[in-house]
């Protein structure tokens, strides 16, 4: 079997006295999606800011394709591949599609002596792309903050496919989308491991991860509580650790297994 | 369980198309950053033409009158918008145009350097203040505001001491004597298509001097490079804006810093090259001021920041940065110039024109806000 | 239908009897000052200006720059000479940034008087008809002669104005006068009441041997009678001032300030727009320069200055 296309060894990440991450390992493999969760302090935002270069980790190595990287900035993963979508960060909402599409790489061509951002193909590639994806952008100028919260996700996931992304991190995509909209937001990401890419979805939602999940990676603390595969466990199994072990149990009882 | 959800992606496109559909062409076309100026401008020339048509204001010289003050307007007016696009504030404009008079002012009139040297010199020092403005406030991640509040101030003081500790003077006169023949200097101070204005009055089209020794010379002889700046500036501000990358990478850095950086937009890079497009701004107008007069004054540039960042506003832009347009910019410009100079041509109390302003900027505002709203999907 | 008719011919008459004057009345004059709206003292200037508009039946219109900036004072004058107005009254506030725009004025034909600031001199050379006001320097030579007179050697000169070095040359005369260096008795004191009053405090304990205090104007003044008060030398120490205000003029009825110099500005608005008027319809104009001031203003003299203290005093 091929090596992962990103392997974690061992992560530690420590901010002055306090232990975020005390040890993690994880792997993504091409064509999978590959769930992280935990609740709110579990050290997921940690992880994959160390993932996606923003941190350093104290200790641990990283590999991507089986060779060991050491990244230094945000820069660095992006240029290996490795692309990040924020929950909240995703677009720019008073910029219009095409530039939020290619923000950071824009299409250039040369007017004379000048340097222009080459805006008809930009518009024509940014319409292209969005229809694939099933939305209709009537005009690319338009502002992203016309479009839905599913949208702007489904955009930004758009954007970091088109521009070569082996490895996908989402950071809470769904969580502040209403069902219609996360729907679309999950389709697309099935659509995108189908592309063979390799997905990193990180919830709380364990409803959501396994729509789409392939393993489940627990966080807790700091550690990690394992990895299991989507035939080894049951939604009750993994809300069960995510909440950091029987306490939820119980008190799901007591609420009528609302929880 | 959501997977097995009927809607799919093409589906709820359809439904947004909906929503969107009772926008007309002619709409679309009209709903732009700019359009809040735009019929500002149109509007404040149609009042004055009514209540000033004949009293001077609309003569060659009258024209003139206003389009200087105007010009002034639109030069620190661009390296505003430009950097409050990039979503920061410079409040030391002013000062900085108090500062860079000065230094021009001391260095060729008191220790006598060569104009083009002490003009030059002041742009390096204008822009590095600038970029230290910028990197202070990156750094430290305090708000623009209180950072070049402190410059404001800072730089003030400074040029009153300067002035004072090398010339025991405020004002310092004699810069026009010594830009005699200097050839950087007409480059701000000195005019163009004057041939074209001598034939103008040779033909009777605009008036001239009826006595001294200029009689029968045109009373404009030309087009002061001051106008030229702007218009340049206004161009040069606008394509690098809405044409390239570099403008995008403005409004990202205003728009959103944080997601800015994550796409790998050196945003840190954008923001101090704004804040030194924003000194080089105010070095031209304050170059252009002292090569006209001749002197460079200690109090020049007083409350300038504000009349800056209110053409700005009035043009469209968001105060908290990611939208905006140059060409709003400058016509937010030209409008508190007509509205300043229109208001004396038509004969209205000069205390009034605070009034004037603050209804004109207010009106601008909601309408602006109303525009953005439709534009941006802000709600 | 007689008493119709009476009534047209009445009111032909006198439409004509009205008309007749007209031709030569109803001109308009233009006042540019240098000072921002703060300035309280421009108020005199403001009121002998409309007074003067309304004897002699012409319109006088006032401008100033908001904040005092003499670049923008020169798109004024530049305004007000395109305005095409009858005749021009202004300052000389900075001679190297308003000769432009004074000459220009000139030259297109508009008669030019020059007012307060500036001297004889550049008003002459900028082909103004003539300058109205007081030599500032001479003004303050004449009181720092005085004030040696009175014992006076070392003092404090208040300044709200450092922008206008002209202003300014009050000091520098009052120095001479007294005969001694002008070192670091000049304070910068911003327009500010309460900061005025708090640096003039400031400088007076820090300089406690201090005999004398000049101010150059009821902006820089007002403050300066309440620091002293509040400082507890009002009347001991020497005070003398530029201008009258009302807070002067019970100051020195109070003995706080020994003299104010009176440059009489309701005279440097309302001559000039008598002259003009008279230059206008009847081509005459006097042969000299008017000084209208120093005046010494003290305690024997307060009166009249009292009464119209702050409207035309």
């Amino acid at each position: 079997m091929a090596a992962p296309l990103i392997e974690m060894r061992d992560i530690e990440k420590h901010f002055g006295s306090v232990i975020a991450l005390n040890g993690v390992s994880f792997t993504v493999n091409a064509g999978e999606v590959h769930c992280l969760l935990g609740d709110n302090g579990a050290g997921k935002s940690t992880f994959i800011k160390t993932m996606s270069g923003v941190h350093k980790a104290t200790k641990g190595e990283m590999f991507v394709d089986g060779d060991l990287v050491h990244f230094v900035s945000a820069r660095d993963a992006i240029d290996k591949g490795i692309a990040t979508v924020y929950q909240d960060l995703a677009m720019i909402p008073l910029m219009s599609v095409t530039r939020n599409f290619f923000m950071g790489r824009e299409p250039t061509r040369w007017v004379g002596p000048l340097r222009f951002v080459n805006f008809s193909e930009a518009h024509r590639i940014t319409k292209e792309q969005m229809s694939k994806i099933g939305i209709d952008v009537r005009d690319p100028n338009q502002a992203v903050g016309t479009l839905s919260g599913g949208e702007r996700q489904t955009v930004a996931i758009a954007r970091a496919v088109y521009f070569g992304a082996k490895v996908l991190i989402l950071d809470e995509p769904t969580s502040a989308l209403g069902v219609r909209q996360t729907s679309m937001v999950l389709k697309y990401i099935d659509m995108v491991r189908k592309r063979g890419l390799g997905v990193v979805f990180i919830t709380h939602n364990v409803r959501h991860a396994m729509a789409v999940g392939d393993r489940f990676t627990v966080l807790n603390r700091g550690q990690t509580l394992g990895t299991a595969t989507r035939a080894e466990i049951t939604p009750e199994e993994l809300q069960d650790l995510m909440a950091g072990g029987k306490e939820l149990a119980v008190l799901s009882e007591t609420l009528g297994g609302t929880v | 369980m959501t997977a097995d959800s009927p809607a799919d992606p093409a589906a709820s496109a359809q439904e947004e198309d909906e929503r969107l559909k009772d926008i007309s062409r002619l709409r679309k076309a009209l709903i732009r950053p700019e359009l809040g100026a735009i019929s500002g401008a149109i509007l404040v020339f149609v009042l004055f033409g009514i209540i000033a048509g004949d009293s001077g204001m609309f003569s060659a010289e009258g024209i003139l009158n206003w389009s200087i003050v105007s010009a002034q307007f639109i030069v620190i007016a661009v390296g505003a918008c430009l950097l409050m696009i990039a979503g920061e504030f410079d409040l030391s404009v002013g000062s900085m145009i108090g500062f860079s008079g000065i230094i021009i002012a001391i260095f060729s009139v008191h220790l006598g350097w060569p104009v083009w040297l002490a003009i030059i010199l002041a742009f390096v020092m204008a822009m590095a203040i600038g970029a230290f403005n910028g990197y202070l406030v990156i750094k430290t991640k305090l708000p623009s505001f209180i950072v070049t509040l402190a410059f404001l101030f800072i730089l003030r003081g400074l040029t009153i001491f300067l002035a004072i500790a090398t010339t025991r003077k405020t004002i310092i006169g004699g810069v026009r004597d010594v830009a005699e023949g200097d050839w950087l200097a007409p480059l701000f101070g000195g005019k163009v298509l004057t041939g074209l204005f001598s034939w103008f009055a040779e033909q009777g089209w605009i008036s001239t001097f009826t006595r001294g020794s200029r009689a029968g010379e045109p009373i404009v002889d030309g087009i002061p490079m001051l106008i030229v700046w702007a218009i340049a500036l206004v161009i040069f501000a606008h394509i690098l804006l809405t044409r390239t990358k570099f403008g995008n990478w403005i409004f990202a850095s205003g728009g959103d810093a944080q997601s800015a950086r994550y796409t790998g937009v050196p945003v840190d890079r954008v923001k101090i090259l704004m804040f030194m497009f924003t000194a080089f701004c105010a070095t031209v107008f304050a170059t252009a001021q002292v090569m006209e007069f001749g002197s460079a004054a200690a109090d020049r540039g007083l409350l300038k920041e504000f009349e800056a960042i209110i053409s700005v506003v009035i043009g469209g832009a968001l105060l908290t940065g990611g939208f905006g347009s140059v060409i709003g910019a400058a016509l937010g410009a030209i409008i508190f110039g007509v509205v300043q100079q229109g208001l004396f041509f038509a004969g209205v109390e000069s205390s009034l024109f605070r009034v004037f302003l603050g209804v004109i900027l207010l009106l601008a505002v909601i309408l602006n806000t109303y525009i953005r709203r439709m534009i941006t999907g802000e709600r | 239908m007689k008493v119709i008719a009476k009534a047209v011919i009445a009111s032909v008459a006198l439409a004509g009897v009205a008309a007749l004057p007209a031709q030569a009345e109803g001109e308009r004059f233009v006042l540019v000052s240098h000072a921002p709206d703060s300035d309280s003292w421009w108020n005199t200037i403001k009121n002998a200006m409309a007074l003067a508009g309304e004897q002699v039946d012409v319109t006088v219109e006032y401008r100033n720059p908001p904040t005092g900036d003499i670049g923008d004072m020169a798109r004024i004058i530049e305004q007000a000479a395109a305005s095409n107005p009858d005749g021009l009254i202004t300052t000389i506030a900075d001679f190297d940034a308003l000769s432009g725009p004074i000459r220009d004025a000139v030259d297109r034909g508009i008669p030019v008087i020059i007012i307060n600031s500036g001297t004889p001199e550049q008003a002459a050379e900028l082909g103004a008809l003539m300058y109205v006001g007081q030599p500032e320097y001479d003004a303050g030579l004449a009181a720092g002669q005085r004030a040696k007179r009175d014992g006076v050697s070392s003092f404090l000169c208040v300044n709200h104005v450092v922008s206008n070095p002209v202003v300014g040359e009050r000091c520098s005369g009052f120095a001479d006068g007294l005969g001694v260096d002008m070192g670091d008795s000049m304070l910068d004191s911003g327009q500010d009441p309460a900061e005025i009053k708090n640096r003039v405090k400031a400088y007076l304990t820090a300089n406690p041997d201090v005999d004398a205090i000049l101010t150059l104007g009821p902006t820089s003044a007002d403050p300066t009678i309440q620091a002293v008060e509040e400082m507890g030398i009002a009347g001991e120490i020497y005070f003398g001032t530029f201008d009258l205000g009302t807070e002067i003029v019970k100051a020195i009825k109070g003995d706080v300030i020994k003299w104010g110099i009176d440059q009489q500005p309701f005279l440097q608005a309302y001559l000039p727009v008598i002259i003009l008027a008279n230059y206008n319809r009847y081509g005459v104009l006097p042969g000299n320069n008017i000084n209208s001031g120093p005046g010494f203003v003290t305690k024997d003299a307060l009166a009249l200055v009292e009464e119209f203290a702050g409207e035309y005093r």
